[in-house]
Protein backbone atom coordinates (compact mmCIF):
# COMPACT_ATOMS: atom_id res chain seq x y z
CA UNK A 1 0.00 0.00 0.00
CA UNK A 2 1.57 3.26 -1.03
CA UNK A 3 -0.95 5.83 0.13
CA UNK A 4 -1.71 6.88 3.69
CA UNK A 5 -4.65 5.23 5.38
CA UNK A 6 -6.33 8.58 6.08
CA UNK A 7 -6.13 9.68 2.46
CA UNK A 8 -7.43 6.32 1.23
CA UNK A 9 -10.44 6.54 3.53
CA UNK A 10 -11.12 10.16 2.52
CA UNK A 11 -10.82 9.23 -1.17
CA UNK A 12 -13.14 6.23 -0.81
CA UNK A 13 -15.78 8.27 0.99
CA UNK A 14 -15.54 11.12 -1.53
CA UNK A 15 -15.74 8.73 -4.49
CA UNK A 16 -18.78 6.97 -3.06
CA UNK A 17 -20.50 10.31 -2.44
CA UNK A 18 -19.67 11.93 -5.79
CA UNK A 19 -19.44 9.04 -8.25
CA UNK A 20 -21.52 6.18 -6.83
CA UNK A 21 -24.43 7.50 -4.74
CA UNK A 22 -25.89 9.71 -7.53
CA UNK A 23 -26.20 6.61 -9.74
CA UNK A 24 -27.80 4.31 -7.17
CA UNK A 25 -31.52 3.77 -7.61
CA UNK A 26 -33.65 3.32 -4.51
CA UNK A 27 -33.63 4.94 -1.07
CA UNK A 28 -32.60 1.75 0.69
CA UNK A 29 -29.54 1.18 -1.52
CA UNK A 30 -28.50 4.84 -1.20
CA UNK A 31 -28.94 4.57 2.57
CA UNK A 32 -26.62 1.56 2.57
CA UNK A 33 -24.02 3.57 0.64
CA UNK A 34 -24.21 6.42 3.17
CA UNK A 35 -23.83 3.80 5.90
CA UNK A 36 -20.58 2.69 4.25
CA UNK A 37 -19.37 6.33 4.07
CA UNK A 38 -20.20 6.86 7.74
CA UNK A 39 -18.40 3.70 8.83
CA UNK A 40 -15.36 4.58 6.70
CA UNK A 41 -15.20 7.98 8.42
CA UNK A 42 -15.52 6.24 11.79
CA UNK A 43 -12.78 3.74 10.93
CA UNK A 44 -10.47 6.60 10.00
CA UNK A 45 -10.64 7.92 13.55
CA UNK A 46 -9.44 4.64 15.07
CA UNK A 47 -7.57 2.58 12.47
CA UNK A 48 -3.90 2.56 11.52
CA UNK A 49 -1.66 0.34 9.44
CA UNK A 50 -0.64 -2.86 11.14
CA UNK A 51 2.32 -2.69 13.54
CA UNK A 52 3.26 -6.20 12.46
CA UNK A 53 3.67 -5.05 8.86
CA UNK A 54 6.22 -2.36 9.74
CA UNK A 55 7.91 -4.46 12.45
CA UNK A 56 8.63 -7.21 9.93
CA UNK A 57 10.33 -4.73 7.64
CA UNK A 58 12.27 -3.16 10.51
CA UNK A 59 13.51 -6.58 11.60
CA UNK A 60 14.67 -7.24 8.02
CA UNK A 61 16.44 -3.87 8.04
CA UNK A 62 18.07 -4.75 11.35
CA UNK A 63 19.28 -8.11 10.00
CA UNK A 64 20.70 -6.40 6.92
CA UNK A 65 22.41 -3.79 9.13
CA UNK A 66 24.08 -6.53 11.24
CA UNK A 67 25.25 -8.37 8.11
CA UNK A 68 26.59 -5.16 6.61
CA UNK A 69 28.37 -4.22 9.86
CA UNK A 70 30.64 -7.25 9.32
CA UNK A 71 31.85 -5.57 6.12
CA UNK A 72 32.73 -2.28 7.87
CA UNK A 73 36.52 -3.01 8.04
CA UNK A 74 36.56 -3.58 4.25
CA UNK A 75 34.26 -0.66 3.44
CA UNK A 76 35.37 1.99 5.97
CA UNK A 77 33.91 4.93 4.07
CA UNK A 78 30.58 3.30 3.06
CA UNK A 79 27.41 4.75 4.63
CA UNK A 80 26.40 1.44 6.21
CA UNK A 81 22.90 1.55 7.73
CA UNK A 82 22.59 0.98 11.47
CA UNK A 83 18.90 0.21 11.86
CA UNK A 84 17.65 -1.37 15.06
CA UNK A 85 14.10 -2.67 15.36
CA UNK A 86 12.50 -1.14 18.49
CA UNK A 87 12.09 -3.61 21.34
CA UNK A 88 8.73 -2.33 22.46
CA UNK A 89 6.08 -1.47 19.91
CA UNK A 90 5.45 2.24 19.43
CA UNK A 91 2.47 3.23 17.31
CA UNK A 92 2.34 2.63 13.57
CA UNK A 93 3.26 6.21 12.72
CA UNK A 94 6.57 5.89 14.60
CA UNK A 95 7.21 2.49 13.08
CA UNK A 96 6.51 3.78 9.59
CA UNK A 97 8.88 6.72 10.16
CA UNK A 98 11.57 4.31 11.41
CA UNK A 99 11.04 2.04 8.38
CA UNK A 100 11.29 4.98 6.00
CA UNK A 101 14.41 6.27 7.75
CA UNK A 102 15.97 2.81 7.48
CA UNK A 103 15.05 2.56 3.80
CA UNK A 104 16.55 6.01 3.17
CA UNK A 105 19.82 4.73 4.69
CA UNK A 106 19.63 1.66 2.49
CA UNK A 107 19.13 3.91 -0.56
CA UNK A 108 22.21 5.94 0.43
CA UNK A 109 24.25 2.74 0.67
CA UNK A 110 23.00 1.57 -2.75
CA UNK A 111 24.00 4.89 -4.32
CA UNK A 112 27.42 4.61 -2.68
CA UNK A 113 27.92 1.01 -3.85
CA UNK A 114 26.95 2.00 -7.39
CA UNK A 115 29.81 4.51 -7.44
CA UNK A 116 32.40 2.12 -6.00
CA UNK A 117 31.90 -1.00 -8.12
CA UNK A 118 35.52 -1.17 -9.21
CA UNK A 119 36.97 -1.03 -5.68
CA UNK A 120 37.22 -3.72 -3.01
CA UNK A 121 35.30 -5.99 -5.31
CA UNK A 122 34.63 -8.83 -2.86
CA UNK A 123 33.30 -6.62 -0.08
CA UNK A 124 31.15 -4.60 -2.49
CA UNK A 125 29.73 -7.83 -3.98
CA UNK A 126 28.87 -9.10 -0.48
CA UNK A 127 27.18 -5.78 0.32
CA UNK A 128 25.11 -6.01 -2.89
CA UNK A 129 24.02 -9.53 -1.93
CA UNK A 130 22.84 -8.32 1.51
CA UNK A 131 21.03 -5.36 -0.06
CA UNK A 132 19.33 -7.61 -2.63
CA UNK A 133 18.25 -10.03 0.07
CA UNK A 134 16.70 -7.16 2.04
CA UNK A 135 14.91 -5.79 -1.04
CA UNK A 136 13.55 -9.26 -1.80
CA UNK A 137 12.14 -9.55 1.74
CA UNK A 138 10.67 -6.05 1.63
CA UNK A 139 8.96 -6.71 -1.71
CA UNK A 140 7.64 -10.01 -0.36
CA UNK A 141 6.05 -8.26 2.65
CA UNK A 142 4.30 -5.88 0.30
CA UNK A 143 3.03 -8.71 -1.89
CA UNK A 144 1.82 -10.98 0.89
CA UNK A 145 -0.20 -8.13 2.38
CA UNK A 146 -1.86 -7.11 -0.91
CA UNK A 147 -5.32 -8.21 -2.02
CA UNK A 148 -5.96 -9.98 -5.34
CA UNK A 149 -6.04 -7.27 -8.04
CA UNK A 150 -9.40 -6.35 -9.60
CA UNK A 151 -8.23 -4.32 -12.59
CA UNK A 152 -10.42 -6.13 -15.12
CA UNK A 153 -13.47 -5.38 -12.96
CA UNK A 154 -12.36 -1.76 -12.42
CA UNK A 155 -11.82 -1.30 -16.14
CA UNK A 156 -15.04 -2.97 -17.28
CA UNK A 157 -17.33 -2.09 -14.39
CA UNK A 158 -18.54 -5.67 -13.97
CA UNK A 159 -17.54 -8.75 -12.00
CA UNK B 1 -10.13 34.65 -20.39
CA UNK B 2 -13.50 34.89 -18.67
CA UNK B 3 -13.49 32.54 -15.72
CA UNK B 4 -16.43 31.10 -13.84
CA UNK B 5 -16.52 31.19 -10.05
CA UNK B 6 -16.33 27.92 -8.13
CA UNK B 7 -18.32 27.17 -4.96
CA UNK B 8 -15.43 28.48 -2.86
CA UNK B 9 -15.34 31.74 -4.82
CA UNK B 10 -12.09 30.80 -6.59
CA UNK B 11 -11.91 31.19 -10.36
CA UNK B 12 -12.64 27.93 -12.20
CA UNK B 13 -10.57 27.40 -15.37
CA UNK B 14 -12.57 27.15 -18.60
CA UNK B 15 -11.72 23.49 -19.18
CA UNK B 16 -13.42 22.47 -15.92
CA UNK B 17 -16.95 22.72 -17.34
CA UNK B 18 -18.20 21.66 -20.75
CA UNK B 19 -20.05 24.90 -21.57
CA UNK B 20 -17.08 27.10 -20.71
CA UNK B 21 -14.75 24.83 -22.63
CA UNK B 22 -16.93 24.88 -25.77
CA UNK B 23 -17.33 28.67 -25.60
CA UNK B 24 -13.63 29.43 -25.15
CA UNK B 25 -12.59 26.88 -27.77
CA UNK B 26 -15.00 28.40 -30.31
CA UNK B 27 -13.65 31.89 -29.57
CA UNK B 28 -10.07 30.74 -29.98
CA UNK B 29 -10.74 28.81 -33.20
CA UNK B 30 -12.66 31.78 -34.59
CA UNK B 31 -9.70 34.09 -33.95
CA UNK B 32 -7.29 31.56 -35.47
CA UNK B 33 -9.49 31.03 -38.55
CA UNK B 34 -10.44 34.69 -38.99
CA UNK B 35 -14.17 33.87 -38.98
CA UNK B 36 -16.86 32.41 -36.77
CA UNK B 37 -16.44 28.85 -35.56
CA UNK B 38 -19.15 27.00 -33.66
CA UNK B 39 -18.62 24.12 -31.24
CA UNK B 40 -21.83 22.10 -31.58
CA UNK B 41 -20.95 19.26 -29.27
CA UNK B 42 -18.34 18.16 -26.77
CA UNK B 43 -18.12 14.54 -25.54
CA UNK B 44 -15.70 13.58 -22.79
CA UNK B 45 -14.08 10.19 -23.28
CA UNK B 46 -13.49 8.12 -20.15
CA UNK B 47 -10.09 6.77 -21.25
CA UNK B 48 -6.80 7.75 -19.70
CA UNK B 49 -5.41 9.03 -16.40
CA UNK B 50 -3.43 11.87 -17.81
CA UNK B 51 -4.79 14.22 -20.50
CA UNK B 52 -8.54 14.79 -20.74
CA UNK B 53 -9.83 13.75 -24.14
CA UNK B 54 -12.95 15.11 -25.85
CA UNK B 55 -14.66 14.48 -29.15
CA UNK B 56 -15.67 17.87 -30.64
CA UNK B 57 -18.25 18.62 -33.34
CA UNK B 58 -17.44 21.83 -35.20
CA UNK B 59 -18.90 24.21 -37.79
CA UNK B 60 -16.83 26.79 -39.63
CA UNK B 61 -13.55 25.02 -38.87
CA UNK B 62 -12.04 24.24 -42.25
CA UNK B 63 -9.91 21.17 -41.61
CA UNK B 64 -12.81 19.05 -40.26
CA UNK B 65 -16.31 18.89 -38.79
CA UNK B 66 -15.09 16.60 -36.05
CA UNK B 67 -11.90 16.69 -34.02
CA UNK B 68 -10.25 15.41 -30.86
CA UNK B 69 -9.42 17.93 -28.15
CA UNK B 70 -6.85 16.99 -25.51
CA UNK B 71 -6.46 19.15 -22.42
CA UNK B 72 -3.65 18.68 -19.87
CA UNK B 73 -4.99 19.71 -16.46
CA UNK B 74 -2.52 21.06 -13.87
CA UNK B 75 -3.31 18.08 -11.60
CA UNK B 76 -2.94 15.30 -14.22
CA UNK B 77 -0.70 12.29 -13.72
CA UNK B 78 2.29 13.78 -15.58
CA UNK B 79 1.55 17.47 -14.93
CA UNK B 80 2.81 20.07 -15.62
CA UNK B 81 2.03 19.49 -19.29
CA UNK B 82 3.07 20.93 -22.61
CA UNK B 83 1.02 20.23 -25.73
CA UNK B 84 3.86 21.24 -27.99
CA UNK B 85 5.94 18.01 -28.25
CA UNK B 86 2.88 15.95 -29.23
CA UNK B 87 1.73 18.65 -31.64
CA UNK B 88 5.16 19.05 -33.25
CA UNK B 89 5.73 15.32 -33.60
CA UNK B 90 2.30 14.67 -35.14
CA UNK B 91 2.80 17.62 -37.49
CA UNK B 92 6.17 16.24 -38.58
CA UNK B 93 4.73 12.75 -39.08
CA UNK B 94 1.84 13.98 -41.24
CA UNK B 95 3.38 12.82 -44.51
CA UNK B 96 5.11 9.76 -43.10
CA UNK B 97 4.14 6.07 -43.22
CA UNK B 98 3.29 6.17 -39.52
CA UNK B 99 -0.49 6.10 -39.06
CA UNK B 100 -1.12 9.01 -36.71
CA UNK B 101 -3.83 11.65 -36.27
CA UNK B 102 -3.24 14.89 -38.14
CA UNK B 103 -2.44 17.75 -35.75
CA UNK B 104 -4.53 20.91 -36.22
CA UNK B 105 -3.34 23.34 -33.55
CA UNK B 106 -2.02 23.51 -30.01
CA UNK B 107 -1.17 25.99 -27.30
CA UNK B 108 0.32 26.01 -23.81
CA UNK B 109 -1.16 29.47 -23.14
CA UNK B 110 -3.38 29.05 -20.03
CA UNK B 111 -5.34 32.21 -20.90
CA UNK B 112 -7.16 30.29 -23.67
CA UNK B 113 -8.68 27.20 -22.03
CA UNK B 114 -7.02 27.31 -18.62
CA UNK B 115 -4.54 24.53 -19.46
CA UNK B 116 -2.34 23.34 -22.36
CA UNK B 117 -4.36 21.76 -25.16
CA UNK B 118 -4.22 20.54 -28.70
CA UNK B 119 -6.71 19.73 -31.40
CA UNK B 120 -6.19 16.87 -33.81
CA UNK B 121 -7.94 14.77 -36.39
CA UNK B 122 -10.63 12.36 -35.22
CA UNK B 123 -9.62 8.99 -36.63
CA UNK B 124 -12.23 6.25 -36.82
CA UNK B 125 -11.63 3.06 -34.89
CA UNK B 126 -11.81 1.20 -31.60
CA UNK B 127 -9.12 0.57 -29.02
CA UNK B 128 -8.34 -3.04 -28.08
CA UNK B 129 -7.19 -3.03 -24.44
CA UNK B 130 -4.59 -5.27 -22.75
CA UNK B 131 -6.79 -5.78 -19.69
CA UNK B 132 -9.82 -6.99 -21.62
CA UNK B 133 -11.59 -10.25 -20.94
CA UNK B 134 -10.88 -13.62 -22.57
CA UNK B 135 -13.56 -12.96 -25.21
CA UNK B 136 -11.81 -9.73 -26.27
CA UNK B 137 -8.52 -11.48 -27.11
CA UNK B 138 -7.13 -10.84 -30.56
CA UNK B 139 -7.12 -13.97 -32.65
CA UNK B 140 -6.67 -15.45 -36.12
CA UNK B 141 -6.26 -13.29 -39.19
CA UNK B 142 -7.27 -10.17 -37.31
CA UNK B 143 -4.39 -10.65 -34.89
CA UNK B 144 -1.93 -11.31 -37.74
CA UNK B 145 -2.96 -8.19 -39.64
CA UNK B 146 -2.78 -6.04 -36.52
CA UNK B 147 0.66 -7.49 -35.69
CA UNK B 148 1.82 -6.63 -39.22
CA UNK B 149 0.55 -3.04 -38.87
CA UNK B 150 1.82 -2.62 -35.30
CA UNK B 151 5.35 -3.76 -36.13
CA UNK B 152 5.35 -1.97 -39.48
CA UNK B 153 4.31 1.33 -37.92
CA UNK B 154 7.01 1.00 -35.26
CA UNK B 155 9.69 0.32 -37.87
CA UNK B 156 8.40 3.27 -39.93
CA UNK B 157 8.52 5.56 -36.88
CA UNK B 158 12.08 4.49 -36.09
CA UNK B 159 13.15 5.00 -39.68
CA UNK B 160 11.46 8.40 -39.94
CA UNK B 161 13.89 11.13 -41.01
CA UNK B 162 13.19 13.62 -38.22
CA UNK B 163 16.29 15.61 -39.22
CA UNK B 164 14.45 16.66 -42.40
CA UNK B 165 11.68 18.27 -40.33
CA UNK B 166 11.46 21.01 -37.67
CA UNK B 167 12.08 18.26 -35.11
CA UNK B 168 15.77 18.56 -35.93
CA UNK B 169 16.12 21.08 -33.10
CA UNK B 170 15.03 18.34 -30.65
CA UNK B 171 18.36 16.68 -31.45
CA UNK B 172 20.43 19.30 -29.66
CA UNK B 173 22.58 17.51 -27.10
CA UNK B 174 21.17 14.03 -27.82
CA UNK B 175 23.81 11.57 -29.01
CA UNK B 176 24.03 7.85 -29.67
CA UNK B 177 26.14 7.60 -26.53
CA UNK B 178 23.91 9.54 -24.13
CA UNK B 179 20.38 8.70 -25.38
CA UNK B 180 19.78 6.00 -22.73
CA UNK B 181 21.39 7.99 -19.91
CA UNK B 182 19.28 11.06 -20.70
CA UNK B 183 16.13 8.99 -20.31
CA UNK B 184 17.39 7.51 -17.03
CA UNK B 185 18.09 11.07 -15.78
CA UNK B 186 14.66 12.28 -16.86
CA UNK B 187 12.79 9.45 -15.15
CA UNK B 188 14.93 9.60 -12.04
CA UNK B 189 14.00 13.28 -11.69
CA UNK B 190 10.33 12.31 -11.95
CA UNK B 191 10.81 9.53 -9.41
CA UNK B 192 12.30 12.02 -6.93
CA UNK B 193 9.29 14.29 -7.45
CA UNK B 194 6.67 11.55 -7.12
CA UNK B 195 7.93 9.08 -4.49
CA UNK B 196 6.07 9.22 -1.18
CA UNK B 197 8.72 7.17 0.63
CA UNK B 198 12.25 5.83 0.02
CA UNK B 199 12.35 2.90 -2.42
CA UNK B 200 15.62 0.91 -2.22
CA UNK B 201 14.56 -1.20 -5.23
CA UNK B 202 14.29 1.92 -7.39
CA UNK B 203 17.83 2.97 -6.41
CA UNK B 204 19.04 -0.57 -7.08
CA UNK B 205 17.46 -0.64 -10.53
CA UNK B 206 18.74 2.83 -11.42
CA UNK B 207 22.27 1.75 -10.45
CA UNK B 208 21.91 -1.40 -12.59
CA UNK B 209 20.72 0.64 -15.57
CA UNK B 210 23.45 3.28 -15.28
CA UNK B 211 26.11 0.57 -15.25
CA UNK B 212 24.71 -0.98 -18.45
CA UNK B 213 23.43 1.93 -20.55
CA UNK B 214 23.85 0.84 -24.18
CA UNK B 215 24.94 2.98 -27.09
CA UNK B 216 22.08 3.50 -29.57
CA UNK B 217 22.53 2.31 -33.17
CA UNK B 218 20.38 5.15 -34.38
CA UNK B 219 18.66 8.23 -32.96
CA UNK B 220 14.96 7.89 -33.68
CA UNK B 221 11.69 9.42 -32.79
CA UNK B 222 10.58 7.26 -29.84
CA UNK B 223 6.87 7.05 -29.02
CA UNK B 224 7.43 6.34 -25.30
CA UNK B 225 4.15 4.44 -24.72
CA UNK B 226 3.95 2.09 -27.72
CA UNK B 227 1.64 -0.75 -26.73
CA UNK B 228 -1.68 -2.50 -27.02
CA UNK B 229 -4.27 0.06 -25.89
CA UNK B 230 -2.64 2.97 -27.67
CA UNK B 231 -3.81 2.35 -31.22
CA UNK B 232 -7.12 2.50 -33.04
CA UNK B 233 -8.36 -0.47 -35.07
CA UNK B 234 -10.94 -0.52 -37.85
CA UNK B 235 -11.76 -3.70 -39.81
CA UNK B 236 -8.69 -5.46 -38.50
CA UNK B 237 -6.22 -2.72 -39.50
CA UNK B 238 -4.51 -0.08 -37.38
CA UNK B 239 -5.88 3.33 -38.32
CA UNK B 240 -3.84 5.45 -35.90
CA UNK B 241 -1.20 5.25 -33.19
CA UNK B 242 -2.35 7.38 -30.24
CA UNK B 243 -1.06 8.99 -27.04
CA UNK B 244 2.16 10.68 -28.08
CA UNK B 245 2.65 12.58 -24.83
CA UNK B 246 5.96 10.85 -24.00
CA UNK B 247 7.44 11.22 -27.51
CA UNK B 248 11.16 12.12 -27.62
CA UNK B 249 14.36 11.43 -29.50
CA UNK B 250 16.23 8.40 -28.30
CA UNK B 251 17.21 4.79 -28.80
CA UNK B 252 14.51 3.04 -30.87
CA UNK B 253 14.91 -0.18 -28.85
CA UNK B 254 13.36 1.73 -25.94
CA UNK B 255 9.93 1.36 -27.60
CA UNK B 256 10.48 -2.40 -27.92
CA UNK B 257 11.29 -2.68 -24.22
CA UNK B 258 7.94 -1.06 -23.39
CA UNK B 259 5.95 -3.11 -25.91
CA UNK B 260 7.51 -6.33 -24.56
CA UNK B 261 6.28 -5.76 -20.98
CA UNK B 262 4.20 -8.63 -19.58
CA UNK B 263 1.59 -6.07 -18.47
CA UNK B 264 0.56 -5.49 -22.10
CA UNK B 265 0.34 -9.14 -23.20
CA UNK B 266 -3.29 -9.50 -22.17
CA UNK B 267 -2.54 -12.90 -20.65
CA UNK B 268 -1.54 -14.34 -24.04
CA UNK B 269 2.25 -14.56 -23.77
CA UNK B 270 2.40 -12.66 -27.07
CA UNK B 271 4.00 -9.22 -27.35
CA UNK B 272 1.04 -6.84 -26.93
CA UNK B 273 -1.20 -9.86 -27.54
CA UNK B 274 -0.17 -9.72 -31.20
CA UNK B 275 3.00 -11.66 -32.02
CA UNK B 276 5.48 -14.07 -30.45
CA UNK B 277 8.78 -12.51 -29.39
CA UNK B 278 10.85 -14.14 -32.14
CA UNK B 279 8.35 -13.26 -34.85
CA UNK B 280 8.14 -9.69 -33.56
CA UNK B 281 11.91 -9.24 -33.51
CA UNK B 282 12.58 -10.79 -36.90
CA UNK B 283 9.89 -8.68 -38.58
CA UNK B 284 11.02 -5.53 -36.82
CA UNK B 285 14.68 -6.11 -37.69
CA UNK B 286 13.85 -6.79 -41.33
CA UNK B 287 11.73 -3.65 -41.64
CA UNK B 288 13.79 -1.25 -39.53
CA UNK B 289 17.25 -2.36 -40.63
CA UNK B 290 18.26 -2.42 -36.96
CA UNK B 291 19.65 -5.31 -34.94
CA UNK B 292 18.06 -5.92 -31.56
CA UNK B 293 20.82 -7.14 -29.25
CA UNK B 294 19.36 -9.31 -26.44
CA UNK B 295 21.23 -7.36 -23.74
CA UNK B 296 19.93 -4.03 -25.13
CA UNK B 297 16.37 -5.36 -25.16
CA UNK B 298 16.83 -6.61 -21.59
CA UNK B 299 18.15 -3.19 -20.56
CA UNK B 300 15.08 -1.46 -22.01
CA UNK B 301 12.68 -3.99 -20.48
CA UNK B 302 14.15 -3.20 -17.03
CA UNK B 303 14.02 0.52 -17.85
CA UNK B 304 10.38 0.15 -18.92
CA UNK B 305 9.44 -1.75 -15.78
CA UNK B 306 11.04 1.00 -13.72
CA UNK B 307 9.14 3.64 -15.74
CA UNK B 308 5.96 1.71 -14.99
CA UNK B 309 6.75 1.59 -11.26
CA UNK B 310 7.44 5.35 -11.33
CA UNK B 311 4.13 5.94 -13.12
CA UNK B 312 2.39 4.02 -10.33
CA UNK B 313 4.21 6.29 -7.86
CA UNK B 314 2.85 9.30 -9.75
CA UNK B 315 -0.65 7.87 -9.26
CA UNK B 316 -0.02 7.48 -5.53
CA UNK B 317 1.33 11.03 -5.36
CA UNK B 318 -1.65 12.57 -7.23
CA UNK B 319 -4.09 10.76 -4.96
CA UNK B 320 -2.19 11.49 -1.74
CA UNK B 321 -1.95 15.20 -2.58
CA UNK B 322 -5.74 15.21 -2.94
CA UNK B 323 -5.64 16.31 -6.58
CA UNK B 324 -8.53 13.93 -7.31
CA UNK B 325 -10.40 11.02 -5.73
CA UNK B 326 -10.27 8.49 -8.59
CA UNK B 327 -9.89 5.16 -6.76
CA UNK B 328 -8.04 3.69 -9.74
CA UNK B 329 -5.04 5.79 -8.64
CA UNK B 330 -4.30 4.11 -5.27
CA UNK B 331 -5.19 0.79 -6.91
CA UNK B 332 -2.52 1.41 -9.56
CA UNK B 333 -0.09 2.28 -6.78
CA UNK B 334 -0.49 -1.20 -5.26
CA UNK B 335 1.27 -2.51 -8.38
CA UNK B 336 4.64 -1.00 -7.46
CA UNK B 337 5.66 -4.12 -5.51
CA UNK B 338 4.71 -6.63 -8.27
CA UNK B 339 6.69 -4.54 -10.79
CA UNK B 340 9.66 -4.41 -8.41
CA UNK B 341 9.49 -8.19 -8.12
CA UNK B 342 9.67 -8.49 -11.92
CA UNK B 343 12.71 -6.20 -11.97
CA UNK B 344 14.38 -8.16 -9.15
CA UNK B 345 13.91 -11.41 -11.10
CA UNK B 346 15.67 -9.98 -14.16
CA UNK B 347 18.46 -8.39 -12.11
CA UNK B 348 18.90 -11.60 -10.11
CA UNK B 349 19.18 -13.68 -13.26
CA UNK B 350 21.79 -11.38 -14.77
CA UNK B 351 24.07 -10.82 -11.76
Amino acid sequence: MNNSLERLVDGMAATLRAEVVPHIEGDYARGQAFGVIYMLNSLKLRASWSNAFFSSQLRALEEASHALADLAPDLPDAPLPDVAAPENLPDAVDLQAARDEGDAKMCALIDWLAGHGGERVDAVAKAWAIVDDYIKKQTQYELTTSAKPMFVEMSGGAE
Amino acid sequence: MQEAQGADGAATPAFENADGLAEHLAEYLGRAAGGRVFVDGLTKYPAGFSWRTYGVRLRGFLPADEAILRVGPPYGLFAPYSAIPEFESLSALAESRVPAPRAYLASDDPSILGAPFFLSQKVEGDTPLPWGTQSQKLEGERRQRLAEDFIGALAALHGFDWRATPLRRWGEGVTLENAALRQIDEWEARFRRWALKPHPMAHRALAWLRARAPQAQRLSLVHGDYRLGNFLERDGRITAILDWELVHLGDPIEDLGWAFLPQYRGGTGLVCGLAGEEEFLSRYEAQSGLTVAPQTLKFYIVFSLLKLAFTHMAAARCFEDGLFNDMRMPAMATQIAPVFRQIAKILGASS
